[in-house]
């Protein structure tokens, strides 16, 4: 359902998850809505897939 | 504290009190004949000085994902710009934006609700039409406090079922507070304008950040578990009451609404009709999509897309595009002004109608 998303340009992790249905980039900041539905999904014992 | 006391010819009578400060403080009367305003007056000039309509939106002219096409209504399903529906279940009812609206007040636009079957609502169902308010630009009402303001909802509807349906106002994200207020659809297929004046509320958490903080639920079906106490601030958030009508529960039924006005006061004025580009840009801080045209740029290694959003979002936006051949190796580096992807693996990516939605 998301998975975890590859920083070209600084390498690791990139501060964003996809959430694969649409391909949407969702930003890990709290204010935003589609993070907070990540962070139940995770709540609910969910896990990313790892990024590519 | 010294006052002056002026008895009318019957029981009433008015108390000119001084106020208890140093100093000498001069009121001027008015030299001719005149009347002193009341502070619901006062309040509707104030009002008529700047944008009185808490609402986005409320003339439902704005509809950037959709175009007026029909939407089945799931959870958190927008049909025009700023409203949304929430929903336990999906697939039960559609909605659109439609050219049907009262004659004579100058809309263009309205939101058409239809019901998908005859659903028995249980317990826990909710199913509403909402739109929410950030903190930041509902903190002037106080709710929450001692000086909490008076509003007044007003909305025009138009029904293909009769009764006493329910709209709520809530603390949205604390979810502990909600006033279900009633109002009522008298002919069926008619145009009919509704107005609410509601106490603020005193007592609760009510933000004033860019966070979810005041609630407009209409509702279109809520079980009883989401019931309370009609006309009066509940503690729980329950934004219906037994007994009123639940939309969905008949097939077919159907709802319009526009012109949703929410404002200080004990008064509805007439709808604000705001400049088009005003409310577009104040439905940008919240979603903004590009058009159809190709935004990637193309280099030897890969592809970027950056571009300045017309307004700063509420919140960092959650960023999606549409395309032909980019299949999603983008990592995001957007903020609430700027809408920027960078890839490092396909330099033929070809991206348009960039959507940036930063909604509560």
């Amino acid at each position: 359902m998301y998975k975890l998303v590859n920083d070209p340009i600084n390498g690791g992790l990139a501060d964003c998850i996809k959430r694969n249905a649409d391909n949407a980039l969702i930003p890990m900041v709290n204010g935003n809505r589609d993070y907070q539905e990540y962070l139940e999904w995770i709540a609910e014992g969910n896990t990313p897939e790892e990024a590519e | 504290m010294a006052s002056i006391k002026l008895r009318g010819d019957t029981s009433g009578e008015i108390t000119i009190q001084a106020p208890a400060v140093a100093g000498t403080t001069t009121l001027n009367l008015p030299a001719t004949s005149s009347t002193l305003a009341t502070t619901a007056q006062t309040e509707a000039v104030y009002n008529s000085l700047g944008v009185r309509n808490l609402i986005i939106n409320g003339d439902m002219r704005i509809d950037q994902r959709n175009a007026g096409a029909s939407v089945t209504a799931n959870d958190q399903t927008f049909v025009v710009d700023r409203f949304k529906f929430r929903a336990r279940l999906t697939s039960k009812m559609t909605a659109e934006q439609v050219t049907d609206v009262p004659t004579g007040q100058g809309f263009q636009y309205s939101t058409k609700i239809t019901s998908s079957s005859a659903y028995t609502i249980v317990s826990n169902d909710y199913f509403n039409f909402q739109q929410i308010l950030e903190g930041q630009n509902i903190s002037h009402l106080m709710f929450g406090t001692s000086d909490a303001k008076t509003v007044t909802l007003s909305f025009w509807v138009k029904s293909s079922l009769t009764g006493n349906f329910a709209v709520a106002l809530n603390n949205y994200q604390a979810s502990t507070r909600a006033y279900p207020a009633e109002y009522t659809i008298n002919t069926a297929d008619t145009w009919e304008k509704k107005t609410i004046t509601i106490q603020g509320d005193t007592s609760g958490t009510w933000d004033t950040d860019n966070t979810a903080a005041l609630g407009i639920i209409f509702s279109l079906g809520y079980g009883s578990d989401h019931e309370g106490t009609k006309n009066s601030w509940n503690s729980t958030d329950t934004n219906s009451f037994s007994g009123s009508v639940n939309l969905l529960e008949t097939n077919g039924a159907t709802l319009y609404i526009t012109g949703v006005q929410l404002e200080v006061g004990d008064t509805a004025t007439e709808f604000e009709h705001r400049p088009y580009d005003m409310e577009l840009q104040r439905c940008f801080r919240y979603y903004w999509q590009g058009d159809g045209t190709n935004y990637a740029t193309q280099y030897s290694n890969g592809a970027f897309i950056i571009c300045d959003l017309p307004t700063h979002m509420r919140v960092r936006p959650t960023t999606s595009y549409n395309s032909t051949n980019a299949t999603g190796s983008f990592a995001d580096y957007s903020r609430t002004n700027r809408f920027q992807l960078y890839d490092n693996t396909d330099p033929t990516y070809n991206v348009n109608t960039p959507k940036a939605d930063a909604e509560l």
